[in-house]
């Protein structure tokens, strides 16, 4: 195959789909600003580093994806580093630091590390596919992912180490564990969480285990209103208020009037609802949808496991990104800090989601055509 | 490229049913989610974010001062300044605690209070009452975050505006930090008028709706408890503004969403009372006190009451309770322990006994009787009655009861009575034996039943007695002109003769306030009419329009209007008639007397430069502080007694009644009449120099 023939190949309208979400998501940011001025650079920020993302899609999606194999230990190693030294920064200034100050820029590494997570399981499963089923095998694909979640779960980042963890069970599943392995799994998974709940999790912090709390035992108090639900309420409130076709762009009372919280990033999807409604937001869950569906029929057509497992690992990124952080948002989940793939507001969050998209356009520039349409 | 570098997959593909499967569960489920809450409970949300960026602010409006006849300010408003903290603005105390506790100490040493001071506990921290606790700064706002970190909390009040000013301009850069202005209400004639002008206190819990419907705000504005603070309250309050805006999450205020409505001051009061009398008959009252409180060498007495009025106007020139309250204690909050100590005091401060006490009248009802017997022809002005000093009258429950023989005295009895006494020597000495006769009936000297209890009731209410005077107080009540019926209902017993005698003298079951004593001798005074008490001069809104003018009304004239019903038998009948002038006249006559050579108040008025008509009364009673101290007993002069005496000058075209009321003070004579001279003679000082200020040419 030449580079031509591979190019043609190249999914525009998975790439179409991704970029509206993207800029969309540069204007929601914009109206998410509210004249708050910390804000203000925001939406600027955002459309640069969709630039860059950008970029680094096709960076990514040019070269053959057995190139970037073999650069799987590489990335871990870099990466376990990176997320060390946030964790060592962190404890000397006493809180949670999920940020590494690099030159000019502010790197989340525990973003990145769910692409290199995905990269590295892909390369060991794929290895081991036959295998899958020996315990062995099992625990060394664990192990290689508590390598790194270990450092992000002590951040504390408890949601991106569920996210990973989640990934890592959704690709073991997939490579064709038997039943047996996943009861025994679910068993030690259910004892796990029976023992947790006898101790009062004593792994979480206290605000996890608020939001918590919070979710299962709502408190309906008038002071709780104003506090501990209090942004779960008015993204409710925002959604609701949205009707048939929002309150228009930049026109949204509870966005412009601040009443919703984490506006640009965590509750973006109530800022989408509070300004154009239900049509809104089921256009722009259309369209997450499509690319969720996009990247697992890329998986499922992928020439090779190692293709395959790319693709379908990126896709279950974002499908449990979009599910939780949509959840949150319609209070059926408790308030994570996942953020909404492509549209929420973070530099290191939409780079390695568009580095993502180019790995997963990287595999569908590698399959070929009558498997396309297999 | 290598091809063999594409090994066939052999992931297991069909396990991608799920992966859809679930998706489109999953993302199904919640677009019909979001369908419930947008469209088909959108209603609901919308609702809630329009009352989260709309906000009512209720501009706070001026309550109007109270003013007296002359002027005088009685209640006035004035800025006081209170340091305020909202807990939610300080820098947060977990992320930023050094910059939390820098304002804090920068704060403390500008407004000089501890920045931690006090016993600090849960059980403290309940009764924290802002602007009266001992807690310093950290306390206080530990507090206020814990329970309303969004409400502002005042943690010094009344600071003085200098230092209010420097707070202000430093909060610039105290985020959290506020100067409140809050308008206090000050009586700068504080307990001398804090009967009559009353004091404010927060909306009471039980008027909630009612007063929040009127625009209030609860725990900002305050409303009268008391006084015309309290009856005026309407006048007085005037209406706060309303803008309803939007707002920002912060409370920003963006914009009006309505048009405003400006707040209305409430309107200026002008009383009818004077201060100066008001302070005169006070002093008057107490020195009274001390001065037979000195002689007894223990407390007699310590509670009583002084009303002037004007009998041609029917307003009330002063209204003094004894003892009373410092309503300036009460201008910020109501102490706790400053109330506690009013209540229970058994001379209940609170209670203005001018118009909320229902006493025995005494001899000053006798002037009904006197009336009565005359008007109805029970006897004429000269005919005499024998006084032997002790009679016995038949006590009989129905007509044909023989009845047991009762004693009755005069307050003469030790000295043989008074002999042969005829219509006026009997309201100038005051005898009883006179009363009884007449009022119930003696032998062949008084055939029948004499007046009678139902025909001395007619007289009664034709003098104001047993209705309320309507004056523009609360509390005011009704007093009780007794007769058989109310007797069967409430004691469930017949009328006894022996109670028509009692009710003649205004003893047993007649009862009355020292309003309804003072207004009954006006009407008499003023030759019959009967005026509307009030209090009120005028009403004069802010805008200086006078809104109301003191008119004096005419509620009937005795001697013109039909007042007295026909009485045949026990019935009642719809005839009416009036009382006949000369009677009236007469009536005078005999109070005239009261205060000349022989009269019961003579002794305290040989040297009284004035011509002064007027009745004692000295009014038995036993209640439970007289229980408690055993004064209660059997027989004559041994029971206690209040003392009662009402004055008019001049005599022949009064100008000015007033009414002394001493609880417990024995004899009307010598405890009451000395008061109302002194206040009667200030009076007339009073005009003298309002009389010489006139002359003086303006500007001096």
């Amino acid at each position: 195959m030449n580079t031509k023939d591979i190019w043609k190949r190249f999914d525009i309208p998975l790439f179409a789909a991704v970029l509206l979400l993207c800029i969309f998501g540069v204007a929601l940011i914009s109206s998410a600003i509210a004249g708050n001025p910390t804000l203000a650079q925001h939406p600027q920020r955002q459309a640069t580093f969709m630039v860059v993302g950008l970029v680094v899609l096709f960076a990514v999606a040019a070269f053959d994806y057995h190139v970037w194999l073999t650069l799987t230990k590489p990335f871990y190693i870099i990466t376990a580093i990176f997320l060390v030294f946030v964790f060592v920064s962190g404890q000397s200034s006493f809180g949670a630091q999920r940020w590494l100050q690099v030159g000019l820029l502010v790197v989340q590494p525990a973003e990145l590390a769910k692409l290199v997570i995905i990269m590295s399981l892909a390369e060991f499963l794929s290895k081991h596919l036959t295998q899958i089923n020996n315990w062995g095998i099992i625990g060394r694909s664990f192990a290689l992912t508590l390598g790194i979640v270990l450092w992000i779960l002590l951040q504390p980042n408890l949601s991106t180490s569920i996210v990973i963890l989640v990934i890592w069970a959704l690709m073991v599943w997939i490579c064709g564990l038997k039943a047996k392995q996943i009861l025994i799994a679910t068993g030690i998974l259910v004892a796990f969480a029976g023992i947790s709940y006898a101790t009062d999790f004593p792994y979480l912090a206290d605000y996890q285990k608020g939001r918590i709390e919070n979710f299962f035992n709502r408190p309906t108090d008038e002071e709780a209103r104003y506090g501990d639900t209090y942004n779960v309420d008015q993204a409710l409130i925002s959604i609701g208020s949205g009707g048939w076709f929002g309150q228009g762009y930049g026109q949204g009372s509870q966005v412009q009037l601040r009443f919703l919280k984490i506006r640009h990033n965590d509750f973006i999807f109530s800022v989408l609802a509070n300004e154009f409604g239900y049509v809104g937001t089921v256009l722009i869950l259309g369209l997450l949808v499509f690319v969720i569906v996009r990247c697992f029929i890329v998986a499922k057509n992928a020439p090779d496991a190692y293709g395959a497992l790319l693709a379908y690992g990126f896709a279950v990124l974002i499908a449990f990104q979009t599910i939780v952080n949509v959840g949150v948002n319609l209070r059926l989940l408790p308030v994570t800090g996942l953020t909404l793939p492509f549209i929420s507001y973070g530099g290191s969050s939409i780079v390695s989601m568009l580095m993502g998209i180019g790995l997963v356009q990287n595999v569908r520039m590698r399959t070929d055509d009558r498997k396309q349409l297999g | 490229m290598n091809a063999t570098r594409y090994e066939k997959p052999t992931i297991a593909i069909k396990r991608f049913r799920w992966v859809f499967m679930a998706i489109a569960v999953i993302f199904t489920y919640y677009v019909l989610q979001l369908f419930q809450y947008q469209i088909v409970n959108g209603a609901d949300y919308v609702a809630q974010a329009e009352d989260n960026r709309t906000d009512i602010i209720s501009d706070p409006t001026e309550r109007g001062m109270i003013f007296d006849r002359n002027g005088i300010v009685l209640a006035r408003n004035t800025p006081s300044y209170n340091v305020t903290i909202t807990p939610a603005q300080l820098p947060d105390g977990e992320d930023n605690p050094g910059d939390r506790y820098r304002i804090l100490r920068e704060l403390a040493d500008t407004i000089n209070m501890p920045l931690s001071a006090g016993n600090y506990n849960e059980e403290t921290a309940r009764g924290f009452t802002p602007c009266a606790t001992d807690f310093g700064i950290r306390e206080i706002v530990e507090i206020a975050s814990t329970n309303w970190p969004y409400q502002p909390t005042r943690i010094r009040c009344n600071i003085p505006r200098d230092m209010a000013m420097v707070v202000r301009e430093k909060a610039m850069d105290w985020p959290g930090v506020a100067v409140e202005v809050e308008s206090i209400r000050e009586y700068p004639t504080g307990i001398e008028t804090a009967e009559v002008v009353g004091f404010l206190g927060p909306v009471p819990e039980v008027l909630l709706d009612y007063y929040t419907e009127l625009g209030f705000v609860s725990g900002r504005d305050k409303v009268g408890y008391a006084g015309i603070e309290n009856s005026m309250q309407d006048v007085l309050g005037g209406r706060n503004g309303r803008r309803v805006v939007e707002v920002a999450v912060d409370g920003q205020v963006i914009r009006n969403l309505e048009e405003p409505i400006p707040p209305v001051p409430g309107s200026n009061i002008y009383l009818t009372i004077d201060v100066r009398l008001q302070e005169a008959a006070r002093t008057a009252l107490r020195s009274n006190f001390d001065y037979w409180n000195y002689r007894a060498g223990r407390i007699l007495s310590e509670s009583g009451a002084v009303i002037a009025m004007n009998p041609k106007t029917g307003e009330i020139l002063a209204m003094v309770n004894y003892p009373s309250y410092e309503n300036n204690r009460m201008s910020r909050f109501i102490p706790g322990y400053y109330y506690n100590q009013l209540s229970i005091d058994e001379a209940k401060p609170l209670l203005n006994k001018a118009i909320s006490s229902e006493l025995p009248p005494g001899s000053v009802y006798k002037l009904v009787s006197a009336l009565g017997v005359l008007n109805e022809g029970v006897v004429t002005p000269e005919q005499t009655i024998e006084d032997p000093g002790t009679i016995y009258l038949v006590q009989s429950f129905y007509a044909h009861d023989a009845g047991s023989l009762k004693e009755y005295v005069c307050w003469t009895a030790d000295e043989g009575g008074h002999g042969p006494v005829d219509f006026l020597h009997a309201i100038a000495w005051s005898c009883n034996v006179y009363w009884y006769k007449v009022g119930g009936g003696f032998h062949d000297e008084v055939p029948g039943n004499g007046l009678g209890i139902l025909r001395m009731d007619e007289y009664a209410r034709a003098l104001g007695y047993g209705q309320l005077t309507g004056i523009e107080l609360p509390g005011e009540v009704d007093g009780l002109v007794p007769s058989p019926n109310w007797k069967r209902f409430n004691i469930g017993e017949n009328w006894a003769t022996g109670d028509t005698y009692l009710a003649a003298v205004g003893q047993g079951f007649v009862l009355a306030t020292p309003l309804q004593v003072v207004n009954s001798i006006s009407t008499i005074a003023n030759g019959g009419k009967h005026m509307q008490v009030t209090m009120i001069n005028k009403i004069v809104e802010a805008d200086g329009t006078v809104s109301k003018q003191l008119e004096p009304k005419v509620l009937w004239d005795i001697t013109k209007d039909p007042m007295i019903h026909t009485i045949d038998g026990n019935q009642i009948l719809d005839e009416t008639k009036t009382v006949q002038p000369w009677i009236v006249e007469l009536a005078k006559r005999g109070m005239e007397m009261v205060t000349q050579i022989g009269g019961t108040a003579y002794a305290e008025y040989k040297e009284y430069d004035g011509f002064v008509g007027g009745k004692t009364g000295t009014a038995e009673y036993c209640d439970d502080f007289a229980l408690s101290l055993r004064l209660c007993g059997e027989g004559i002069n041994t029971w206690p007694a209040h003392a009662w005496f009402v004055g008019y000058e001049p005599a022949d075209d009064p100008e000015i009644a007033v009414v002394a009321f001493v609880y417990n003070g024995r004899e009307g004579s010598t405890f009451s009449a000395p008061i109302v001279a002194k206040v009667l003679d200030t009076w007339k000082q009073l005009k003298e120099i309002d009389a010489a200020k006139n002359i003086l040419p303006a500007g001096n």
